[in-house]
């Protein structure tokens, strides 16, 4: 078989990057690990309920807004309904060591009025921050599509200042910047480390608007699936990728597939993890100061996931997220604490019946693979028995936190099940089962789209961001490099 | 660490983690046309003079400025020697 390019691994940025080959008139095939595309995002059912995973909302898609126009563009608007959260709270944000709680707002404007409100006294240091946020998020390629072709370049954050830096020059009141900074759950880097420029291109989506999708990521991934087939991508599931082949003057000849078929091709799109990347290529390909930057990159941490029905309603998560921080001090995220001392996000679960919220709880509290370690070895649906006690203990556990710092959910759950780093680490191929794959942090060089290898090149969520609009958006930087930035943006523009 | 010492490490870490052959490690060689390292080895060329250095480089004036090896060993050099004043 000939294509011009083959991407490897069907997440979302690689399926968005073989739509757009394929959209842009070249043959592309598309592999993938799992038996199925997107098993990180096409969530699951028990119970009659069914649950996310890897995705619970979005930001930026709400009409005219940047990932509705990529989504208009790929031929996915028309299959999926948008289902807004409430734009006077789309989280709940609770501390418990302050006793305080924070509906927060989507729209800059409301977010504004809600924090002067708050926070009389610190109006300048919302409005700076504001202001950077939406600057900074704005200045990203792609985001803004009357960037110059000419000058497309990824913002550096490598030498901060990091969020937390950023926020201490603004302001001494550390419950506000606790509240400015609790949305580091939703790309797993503390502020610390996190640069400002990542964080702000990170909730600068969500300031914008907040969206969740009728039928969750289970929605997003037939849309996706049928945009493959209609576009005419080969897609090759259920088989890994052995090796990516180059002639002797390094041109890239072709990928070769673990179930023993060559795929000829041009040029290659990897989005796996960029450790991965490295037991795909000759030894010889890569200089070792690349190799050892790629396997030196930080991984942002793991999770333990409860995945809860309850048996009766949660009205208050009906439109809104719950985000529970035990401490004013997010250093480190507290992955490596106690239980109790973890930060919480909790999103409501669907019934597969009917438009009802009364179904369920997902509630994922931040975990160490390191603590796994003597279950390394494990595969799914092959744990010993000890792992399991651990598991439902873990289960029990983090029910009762749950229903402790969060008493809207108290006595409802009636039954549960949890996902331990492992389980995250197994069904999505991630060497670390990290909930946000590599970290963007202060001082670390993260790889680029361009390889040193012509015709190999990067995408995924390593070289963007996390998330289905860092996803996306690394999707359309690698495409851009390929076929041109300038046709690229042009193609953009027609759906605005 | 003496001006040899510097130029001596950093050459050395060019052979290992550029598999530059040492006697092409000339201070005239320019790093583009004759190492032919492109614009992608520069992130990579900054990774290894700070571990090398155990310093921090930004993107300073200098470093624009930087077309040969020997500009190379001088940045460091300047570098070390205003961290130790």
């Amino acid at each position: 078989m000939r294509y011009d390019y083959v991407v490897i691994g069907a997440g979302v940025s690689g399926i968005t990057t073989a739509l757009i080959l394929a959209k842009s008139g070249f043959d592309v095939a598309l592999v993938e690990k799992s038996p199925r595309i997107a098993p990180l995002i096409r969530g699951f059912s028990r119970h009659g309920v069914y649950f996310d995973t890897g995705f619970h909302y979005t930001g930026s898609f709400g009409d005219g807004e940047i990932l509705d126009l990529f989504f208009r563009y790929l031929g996915l608007d028309d299959q999926l309904e948008k289902t807004p959260y409430d734009p006077q709270g789309f989280d709940l944000i609770r501390n418990l060591e302050a006793g305080f709680e924070f509906w927060f707002p989507y729209g800059y404007h409301r977010i504004r009025q809600r924090l002067h409100a708050t926070f009389p006294a610190e109006k300048d240091a919302v409005d700076t921050y504001l202001q950077a946020v939406e600057a900074t998020y704005h200045a990203f390629p792609y985001i803004s599509l009357n960037t110059d072709a000419f000058s497309v370049a990824m913002p550096s954050g490598i030498h901060g200042p990091s969020l937390q830096q950023f926020l201490d020059r603004l302001t001494d009141n550390r419950l506000l910047k606790w509240v400015l900074s609790i949305h580091c759950l939703l790309h797993g880097v503390p502020p610390e480390e996190i640069p400002f420029t990542n964080h702000a291109c990170i909730v600068g989506p969500y300031f914008e608007s907040v969206h969740g999708i009728q039928g969750g990521g289970g929605s997003l991934v037939r849309a996706l699936d049928g945009q493959l087939a209609k576009l005419g991508v080969a897609v090759y599931c259920g088989t890994g990728v052995r090796e990516i082949r180059f002639a002797a003057d390094r041109t890239l000849t072709g990928v070769y597939l673990e179930e023993g078929k060559n795929l000829d091709c041009r040029g290659c799109v990897s989005t796996v993890h960029p450790r991965e990347l490295l037991n795909l290529v000759p030894e010889s390909l890569f200089r070792p100061v690349y190799r050892k930057r790629l396997e030196r990159l930080e991984e942002t941490s793991s999770a333990h996931i409860l995945y809860a029905r309850c048996d009766s309603s949660l009205d208050r998560m009906a439109r809104a997220n719950v985000l529970i921080s035990p401490h004013l001090d997010l250093t480190g995220l507290g992955a490596d604490q106690a239980l109790q001392h973890r930060p919480v996000y909790l999103t409501a679960a669907r019934s597969k019946k009917a438009r009802s919220f009364k179904a369920g709880l997902i509630a994922i509290c931040p975990a160490s693979i390191a603590q796994m370690s003597r279950w390394a070895h494990s595969v799914n649906g092959k744990r010993p028995a000890d792992y399991v006690i651990f598991k439902e203990n873990m289960g029990t556990q983090l029910g009762r936190y749950i229903e402790t710092a969060c008493p809207e959910v108290a006595g409802k759950i009636d039954w549960a099940d949890c996902a331990t780093p492992l389980t995250l680490r197994d069904f999505s191929h991630s060497p670390f089962g990290s909930l946000y794959g590599v970290k963007h942090k202060v001082g670390q060089h993260n790889p680029l789209p361009l390889t040193k290898a012509p015709g190999l090149f990067l995408a995924g969520q390593a070289i963007v961001a996390p998330g289905i609009l860092g996803a996306v958006v690394s999707a359309f930087l690698v495409c851009g490099i390929i076929i041109g930035h300038c046709r690229l943006l042009k193609a953009l523009r027609k759906y605005r | 660490m003496t001006d040899a010492e510097i130029i001596a490490l950093i050459n050395i870490s060019l052979t290992e983690e550029f598999e530059l052959k040492m006697e092409d490690l000339k201070p005239e060689a320019l790093l583009f046309d004759d190492l032919e390292l492109d614009s992608l080895d520069i992130v990579d060329m900054v990774v290894v003079l700070e571990s090398a250095f155990q310093f921090k480089i930004r993107e300073e004036e200098s470093i624009r400025q930087i077309r040969t090896l020997g500009d190379i060993h001088n940045f460091v050099i300047n570098k070390k020697n205003a961290l130790l004043n």
